[in-house]
């Protein structure tokens, strides 16, 4: 039987996850509620986030963007500050299930739970963003290349709740996120972000491992080399060695390491088509 | 009793007081408690879009919404709209239209469509169809629906 607590401050809201062991946070419910309707999670209390005003709303900082994690998709799907390096995460965003559910679900409820095939994680990967965590000890901040440590796993730790997404201030120049699913606002059987990057890319792949994928060396050696398809061609493949998909109702494993050198070739094409 | 509670709710422009379990979601409040049954319960999962209701004049799944997190939010279900002549047409149109077969996923459309309406008047095919990506429908194919939404939203337009 899980109660539903409604604390209207960050500090009541892990002082609560601190003091309930058995508590849950809770951001726009989307999964959570799904979770809870299938049985599959269990909680003495969930702990909605969606009363504290500090979680919401994307602002300027000196540094970029800091995107609350009460932030809805929907929100962020319209976002006029999502331009140039950033757009791919309004296009992420606007990709996410059907606009009734991008109303509910949050950007800190996704990364909380992590789901490999959900959109964000490769983005923001992508993004070089970071993860606002914030327990009872205060707040830190993580990058989101490391985030993810394995299935459904992160460094944020029980009793800690993702308060904020923060991010370079967007550059004018391209970015894309390329997501094949089985029907619109599937999760994602593969998805590649991509953003120009000087006379290189930086490119992250989605749901073909626990975590977004990301090697800054493969970046390095593509870099000069962009309309080259022997160099994109071996960037891809470097991208599909360090995959580990699994099999499932979307597709095989092997299906996925295939698509990743054809959706990576494909995004940094999309990228050149825009410059 | 262990494990229930009293839930306030600002329900169809009525203060609602509901004695529910804790857990309960919105849906499970609306049918089992206030015989309010528009809002169906089809997959449970935020996916099929027959549960769908306003809060504070945003569309949502009542199936993913917690009962204990809608104090002092503004729930509006199908069984509030009737003084709304809007609703009237599209109800209307869907009838004669036979956007209307089973009836299992009418509610949660014409709350979509309602809310379609409220932000663009006449919407093109693609919005509508765009719009109705979230709800669906086993029966129709979607054409009829789609034509009733567009021939009602013609009218009102008028």
């Amino acid at each position: 039987m899980s109660f539903v607590l409604s604390p209207r401050t960050v500090e009541e809201a892990v002082g609560l996850l601190a003091e309930l062991p058995d508590a849950l946070p809770m951001s726009g419910g989307a999964s959570l509620v799904a979770m809870k309707n299938a049985r599959l999670i269990e909680a003495s209390h969930f702990v909605s986030l969606a009363g504290i005003a500090s979680l919401h709303g994307i602002t300027a900082t000196d540094t970029g963007l800091r995107i609350g994690g009460m932030t809805r998709h929907a929100q962020l799907a319209a976002c006029d500050l999502l331009t140039g390096d950033l757009s791919m995460l309004r296009q992420a965003a606007g990709q996410i299930a059907n606009r009734v559910v991008r109303n509910m679900g949050t950007i800190g409820g996704a990364v909380g739970n992590a789901d490999p095939a959900a959109d964000y994680l490769a983005v923001l990967a992508c993004g070089d963003a970071h993860v606002e965590l914030t327990g009872t000890e205060g707040s830190r901040l993580v990058a989101m290349t490391d985030y993810v440590t394995d299935w459904y796993e992160t460094l944020r730790e029980p009793g800690e709740i993702v308060t904020a997404i923060h991010l370079p201030a967007a550059r004018p120049v391209p970015s894309v996120y390329r997501k094949l699913c089985r029907v619109p606002g599937d999760y994602a059987t593969a998805s590649v972000a991509c953003a120009s990057d000087g006379d290189g890319v930086r490119v992250a792949v989605g749901a073909c491992g626990h975590g977004p994928i990301r090697s800054r060396e493969a970046e390095a050696a593509l870099r000069g080399n962009l309309r080259d398809p022997v160099a994109i061609a071996a960037f891809g493949a470097a991208l599909a060695d360090l995959a580990d998909p699994v099999d499932d109702v979307r597709g095989t494993s092997e299906f996925r390491l295939r698509l990743i050198p054809r959706m990576v070739a494909a995004a940094i094409s999309d990228l050149e088509g825009k410059r | 009793m262990p494990g229930k509670q009293v839930f306030t709710l600002d329900l169809n422009g009525r203060e609602t007081e509901v004695f529910a379990p804790a857990d309960a979601t919105l849906l499970d409040v609306l049918r089992d408690n206030c015989a309010l049954r528009a809002a169906k319960r089809g997959c449970n999962q935020g996916v099929c879009g027959a549960c769908t209701v306003m809060i504070d004049d945003v569309p949502v799944r009542a199936c993913l919404t917690m009962a204990g997190a809608c104090g002092g939010r503004a729930i509006r279900t199908l069984e509030g709209y009737g003084d709304d002549p809007v609703m009237g047409r599209l109800q209307e149109a869907m009838n004669a239209s036979g956007g209307v077969q089973c009836g299992f996923c009418t509610s949660g459309l014409l709350i979509t469509a309602r809310n379609l309406l409220a932000e663009s008047p006449r919407p093109a095919q693609a919005e509508i169809r765009s719009a109705l990506s979230g709800n669906l429908c086993r029966c129709t194919g979607y054409v009829r629906i789609v034509e009733a939404i567009a021939s009602a939203a013609e009218e009102v337009a008028r």
